[in-house]
């Protein structure tokens, strides 16, 4: 439920909340990320044609896949503690290893989307 | 020694409001694309292996459907297995982000009137998103 908080944007800069804030922050800005990605895919779908050169931009495969594949791998850290909640105790543990599976992937994304782009 | 409090109910405990009713729909809607995400994924390689058609070049296909030539329009049951995945795919996708989408809108928006407007055009947009997906996915 959304309230009046009454906390100025540089407050809530400075909040320490390590790891889940991270991961809780980056979750909601991969899911607008993938929201427009969806618009854009749509719109293409539709016919507009300057999308498909968008899409065929590196930066913005990086960006579409950093998101997909943290909110993925996120999402399912969510949903395994949300169905389990007795695994919340071991919430930083779990973040570890979201982050140990998502790197490897997206290095391997990295690779493949920079060697298509530049043919090295 | 030391005891540790659960933060949240088990699922036995929480009831059937509203609330309840949507964290399961969030929940059950990524569960459904981690499937559909597997079964795309292993269509492509089947795709592959009876077209000869590259792996990237099936997911190319998939990904920009308007410049791609589209390497299963000879196979008919893989073309209206796929349509219906399409079809799934969509309707999960928006389903899960349009509540996503909310979910955001209500944690920085507390007003009643600012909420049903939100509300209003986000499913709009899911409507229109799908209606635009459904007709390409039959017409073309």
């Amino acid at each position: 439920m959304g309230s009046e908080r009454n906390v100025s944007l540089f407050t809530a800069l400075q909040y320490k909340g390590q790891g889940p804030m991270l991961t809780y922050i980056l979750h909601r800005l991969a899911g607008i990320g993938l929201f427009i990605f969806f618009t854009t895919y749509v719109m293409a779908l539709a016919g507009v044609s300057f999308i498909n050169a968008l899409y065929q931009n590196w930066i913005f495969q990086l960006i579409v896949l950093f998101c997909a594949i943290f909110h993925a791998v996120n999402g399912m850290r969510i949903t395994i503690l949300d169905i389990w909640p007795g695994l919340q105790r071991y919430q930083h543990k779990a973040i570890r290893i979201e982050w140990a599976i998502f790197w490897p992937i997206y290095i391997i994304a990295i690779v493949i989307v920079i060697r298509t782009a530049f043919g090295v | 020694m030391t005891t540790t409090t659960r933060r949240t109910l088990p699922i036995s405990k929480r009831g059937f409001s509203f609330e309840t009713i949507m964290w399961a729909f969030t929940r059950l809607t990524a569960i459904a694309m981690y499937a559909l995400i597997l079964a795309g994924f292993i269509g492509a390689l089947i795709v592959s292996a009876q077209t000869g058609a590259n792996f990237g070049d099936v997911l190319h296909w998939a990904l920009l459907p308007n410049t791609a030539a589209n390497p299963i329009a000879n196979i008919v049951w893989m073309t209206i297995l796929a349509k219906l995945m399409v079809i799934c795919f969509m309707l999960v996708v928006s389903g899960h982000g349009v509540h996503g989408i909310l979910e955001i809108l209500d944690d920085y928006y507390s007003g009643a009137t600012a909420r049903r407007w939100f509300r209003n055009i986000v499913i709009a947009y899911a409507i229109v998103a799908n209606a635009i997906v459904l007709y390409v996915i039959f017409t073309k």
